[in-house]
């Protein structure tokens, strides 16, 4: 989708909760999200890149849903319209030494 | 139809440090991209190297440049922490062969005049105590360092903004046009620009767009991944890489390791145009770390990625202006070694789009200097 | 490297149906599940369900679970525990965390039945310990044998929230409210009710502002909302509770679809980002299905059958079912969906004010606000009615699919008519006998006994009683309204408990004949204290 970044979503005035966190894994707060949005970031890729909100451990199983909520209020679209993070693996946190022992994978003899 | 003095096709690093600086400069500034979210190539996939040993010494001076004059306060620049360490790069090996490698590049670099030199194990270890017994010897270059790709990137973009350029995401540049012989119109999918000057700044699809006034660039698109550790207590703060290049990477500010690494299959794996992930790479760069530095076996990763390197066929980038088509400048093809460059070549473009004369010599990264090599 | 003829992802109710239907069949199978134990949340789930015999209708979760399970392992499935799928790559390759390692599998057909996870709303204070998921109180309690807090506050009223209200109560736990941002009650008006007749308060329009404490949860306040949810000052209610338990939603758990490069729907109707499906499961990449609440939210019974249906068709695209076969009982399978997805609480009917039954009988408007139908409300349904001697009185005033009551009646007392949703009501002339087969049958615990007179000014009523320690005969207490009140002395004259009524206690208690309609819960003396 075409996102204009020179919209402007006037100033970001104080709101209540905006010291509530909204992502518990990197404790990340309404406010910091909100004032991203206010500066240009329109999607949540964005977003979790600049404040990390979403690359916990649980990589925005719980936040990703309120994170998008806040966005879209700010800019005053449909939720629907902040397309969710990339999945990546793993999908759950896993040690170094558990993944580099493969079974039949591409190891070498 | 909407113009401006410069259009950027491409907002990655490159294309945001060259809008921030061309706008700091006076000029009215229109950023295009095809991708929704800013950044979405390279400059967010990368390792965060901002280092100067390693590299071909054709970008020495840029490297070495952007590490004395620009990297130390781009932070207060930008107003945001890119988190920008200069705690050293150590490049390491285990064997004869490491060495060989690595004291013909330390030998080039330091011939340019950098503070690059070789150390042995007990060196490395006293500088890293966390790497293995059996790393025989590395190059050091104390100078080098590390910053967050994620944060620089968004801050250019916002310090850009905040003076005035425009940004357009999610719009696909389809082609360039010139106007009584000299680069006028950018043609998107939405609309058509004019400007005085374009800039296309958009990794290997780069290559498209130049193609549309018949310039090519010769490279290709390789797809690297990497991976990103759960926050660790902080253990060291330079940044690594190896002579066989076999992972890269450091541990951030905010305590994970980010490294990168390969399979072996980078140029025949299976691609589907989204940046897949492939199963065996991430177990092998996870094996390459831990043979490096074996108290990381425990650090849970949390998240694989894979990106796009615009390889040049030199594998050193193009940047400057097309001579043939007046107004056109270019910047792709960085294979790799684009972010620790990026305020510098972004200072640069902006310089070419003032008709300013570049701070720094940029005859080596001219667009034909592809010959046949016979 | 190890392949099968079909990957099956989440051992819940939806995989293990398709792993049955695909064994069955001759296929190769194997199911990961990240968990220690099979069944997803199915092992969780201790009420009995609702439907038709067909959607396994009052028999309890956790026995479903066990069914699966060995029809599983009689159709020659695999089933791999603590076996986390770490990703879905190109060309039909899953990697599998096993033990101290990883494990890289191929499946000609991948079945994703990866479930959901638990949303969560925020207010002050709503990262303290002491703020919990719904399910995740739920597996404390029934896999784990450990009770979440002692008294709790529950934020949700759709059936997460009103089943998981119940089973803490079950558990020894105080509920000392049901607190809902929406004007009216989500879930089934039955299992609200279950709730409210214990004592519960229903807080509609409300939602927590605050939780409480320093370094756990010692308290919550909740206030009013408006109709655009903003709170209505002044209108502030505390508890003093040590847990709020949130039942606000789930979201799929797709992401593997996504990695896998499954077209997805971000529209938001799935609850979530869901992968784009046919009717059988089957995603934008051949060979790739998804079921259960991953391709959507609904429930348990509903997922089986698209377990069921994905199975079916994954043996069809390799071959292992011909394709006229495999499609009239794929057929079968619609059939009984459809018949699932019937009533008021269909998913076309979602977010609608539903006003009148099919019957064309107004809807109680109180038990949408208070959780629990008025007296002056019950009258016009058509399973509450006055006859001579015992009858059963069915207390089932939504159209929702289930029609066990009509089956446990071996007198035909009890009929449901023609649709499958529509109310019970009693047949005329037929005698019931009291064997209480119909009250101990209803899911939706909305069924019971009462003779109205008894003589002596007495009449009794036998009400569906699932706590311990059960009433002895002879206990004196109260007769409880619908509402959870005191209305009367009540003194226990019967307790019949029975393999037939599977874990459900009936108990019969005395009361003032005019409270023959109005008793619906006993209370002993003394228990008034604890709450």
């Amino acid at each position: 989708m075409r996102l204009d970044r020179s919209i402007d979503l006037g100033p970001c005035l104080p709101k209540e909760g905006d010291d509530q966190i909204i992502c518990r894994c990197e404790e990340v707060t309404q406010g910091e999200i909100r004032q991203a949005v206010h500066a240009g970031m329109f999607t949540l890729a964005e977003v979790r890149r600049y404040l990390r909100c979403g690359m916990g451990l649980c990589q925005g199983q719980t936040c990703g849903k309120l994170v998008a909520r806040i966005m879209a209020g700010e800019m005053k679209v449909p939720v629907s319209q902040i397309a969710p993070a990339s999945s990546r693996s793993p999908m759950r946190p896993i040690a170094m030494q558990v993944w580099a022992d493969e079974k039949e994978g591409g190891r070498p003899e | 139809m909407k113009s401006a003095d410069v259009i950027i096709c491409g907002a990655g690093i490159i294309g945001c440090a060259a809008a921030y600086y061309t706008a700091k400069a006076g000029r009215s500034v229109i950023v295009i991209d095809a991708d929704e979210i800013i950044g979405n190539g390279g400059s967010s996939r990368n390792g965060g190297g901002v280092r100067q040993s390693g590299r071909d010494v054709r970008e020495l001076p840029l490297a070495m440049y952007g590490v004395q004059n620009m990297w130390p306060t781009l932070s207060q620049e930008l107003g945001v922490d890119v988190e920008y360490h200069q705690d050293g790069n150590l490049r390491l090996g285990r064997n004869d062969r490491h060495k060989e490698i690595l004291e013909g590049l330390t030998q080039k670099a330091a011939g340019a005049g950098l503070d690059v030199k070789m150390i042995d194990g007990d060196q490395v270890r006293a500088i890293n105590p966390y790497l293995a017994e059996d790393v025989t010897c590395a190059s050091w270059c104390p100078t080098d360092g590390h910053a967050n790709p994620l944060k620089a990137t968004m801050a250019f973009f916002m310090a850009a903004r905040r003076l005035g350029a425009v940004f357009y995401s999610g719009e696909k540049v389809l082609g360039l046009k010139k106007e009584r012989g000299v680069l006028r119109y950018v043609v998107t999918d939405h609309d058509t620009y004019s400007a005085e000057k374009v800039i296309v700044a958009c990794g290997y699809e780069s290559r498209q767009i130049l193609q549309t006034v018949s310039i090519d660039v010769p490279m290709t698109k390789d797809l690297i991944e990497c991976l990103v550790t759960e926050m660790e207590p902080k253990m060291f703060p330079q940044m690594l890489g190896t002579a066989d290049a076999d992972f890269y990477g450091h541990q951030t500010n905010h305590g994970s390791f980010v490294f990168g690494g390969e399979s072996g299959y980078e140029n025949q794996n299976l691609d589907f145009n989204c940046m897949t992930t492939h199963s065996i790479t991430a177990p092998a760069i996870c094996r390459g770390i831990m043979k490096w530095i074996p108290r990381l076996g425990n650090a849970k990763i949390v998240r694989t990625w894979s990106g796009y390197e615009d390889a040049s066929a030199d594998r050193v980038p193009v940047i400057g202006p097309i001579d043939e088509v007046p107004g056109l400048i270019a910047a792709c093809g960085f294979t790799g070694h684009g972010f620790g460059i990026s305020p510098v070549v972004g200072q640069i473009l902006s310089q070419l789009a003032c008709d300013e004369k570049p701070m720094l010599d940029i005859s080596e990264f001219r667009y034909d200097r592809f010959k046949a090599c016979v | 490297m190890k392949r099968y003829d079909l990957i099956i992802i989440g051992a819940g109710p939806s995989g293990l149906s398709a792993a049955i239907e695909a064994g069955k069949r001759g296929m190769s199978v194997i199911v990961f599940d990240e968990n220690e134990r099979p069944g997803g949340q199915l092992f969780k789930q201790i009420h009995k369900f609702f439907g038709s015999k067909e959607h396994k209708a009052k028999i309890r979760g956790f026995v479903i679970g066990q069914q699966l399970l060995d029809e599983a392992a009689k159709a020659g499935v695999e089933v791999r525990l603590s076996a986390t799928v770490i990703g879905m790559y190109p060309q039909h390759e899953v990697v599998v965390k096993i033990g101290q390692g990883v494990e890289h599998f191929k499946g000609d057909a991948i079945i994703v039945a990866t479930g959901a996870a638990e949303n969560m709303v925020t207010f002050d204070g709503w990262t303290l310990p002491g703020v919990i998921g719904a399910g995740a109180a739920q597996t404390m309690m029934n896999l784990h044998g450990i009770r979440p807090g002692k008294r709790i506050l529950m934020l949700g009223s759709g059936n997460v929230g009103l089943v998981v209200a119940f089973q803490l109560m079950q558990a020894g736990c105080q509920v000392e409210a049901l607190v809902d941002a929406a004007p009216r009650v989500g879930g089934y008006g039955v299992h609200a009710s279950k709730v409210a007749r214990t004592g519960v308060p229903f807080y509609l329009s409300h939602t927590i502002k605050k939780a409480e404490g320093t370094d756990h949860v010692t308290g919550a306040t909740i206030a009013q909302v408006d109709s655009h949810f903003q709170f209505i000052p002044g209108t502030e209610k505390h508890f003093d509770v040590d847990t709020i338990c949130l039942a606000v939603g789930l979201s799929p758990m797709s992401q593997l679809l996504k990695m896998a490069g499954c077209q997805m729907d971000n529209s938001g109707k799935g609850g979530g980002q869901i992968p784009v499906v046919d009717e059988s499961g089957a995603t934008s990449v051949p060979g790739i299905y998804a079921v259960g609440d991953v391709a959507g939210i609904e429930e348990a019974s509903s997922a089986m059958i698209e377990g069921r249906m994905a199975g079916i068709k994954a043996a069809e695209y390799l071959g292992f079912e011909a394709q006229e076969s495999g499609d009239a009982e794929f057929e079968k399978n619609v059939q009984a969906l459809d018949g699932l997805r019937q009533g008021m609480f269909a998913p076309q009917n979602r977010g609608k004010k539903i006003e009148l039954t099919e019957e064309g009988i107004p809807v109680s408007e109180n038990l949408l606000t208070h959780g629990f139908v008025a007296d002056d409300e019950i009258g016009r349904f058509p399973g509450v009615t006055h006859r001579a001697g015992v009858h059963p009185v069915m207390e089932c005033t939504q159209n929702i699919p289930c029609n066990p009551c009509q089956d446990a009646c071996k007198n035909g007392c009890i009929s449901i008519g023609k649709n499958i949703t529509n109310l019970p009501f009693v047949v005329e002339g037929k005698k019931c006998i009291d064997c209480g087969m119909c009250v101990a049958s209803c899911s939706g615990q909305a069924v019971f006994l009462v003779d109205e007179d008894t003589g002596g000014g007495h009449a009794q009523v036998t009400l569906p009683y699932e706590f311990l320690p059960l009433p002895k005969k002879g206990d004196m207490g109260k007769g409880l309204s619908r509402s959870g009140r005191p209305i009367c002395d009540a003194k226990v004259v019967r307790v019949r408990t029975g393999k037939a009524f599977d874990h459900t206690a009936l108990v019969t208690i005395e009361v003032p004949a005019d409270m023959a309609m109005k008793a619906r819960f006993f209370r002993a003396d003394g228990e008034e204290d604890a709450r």
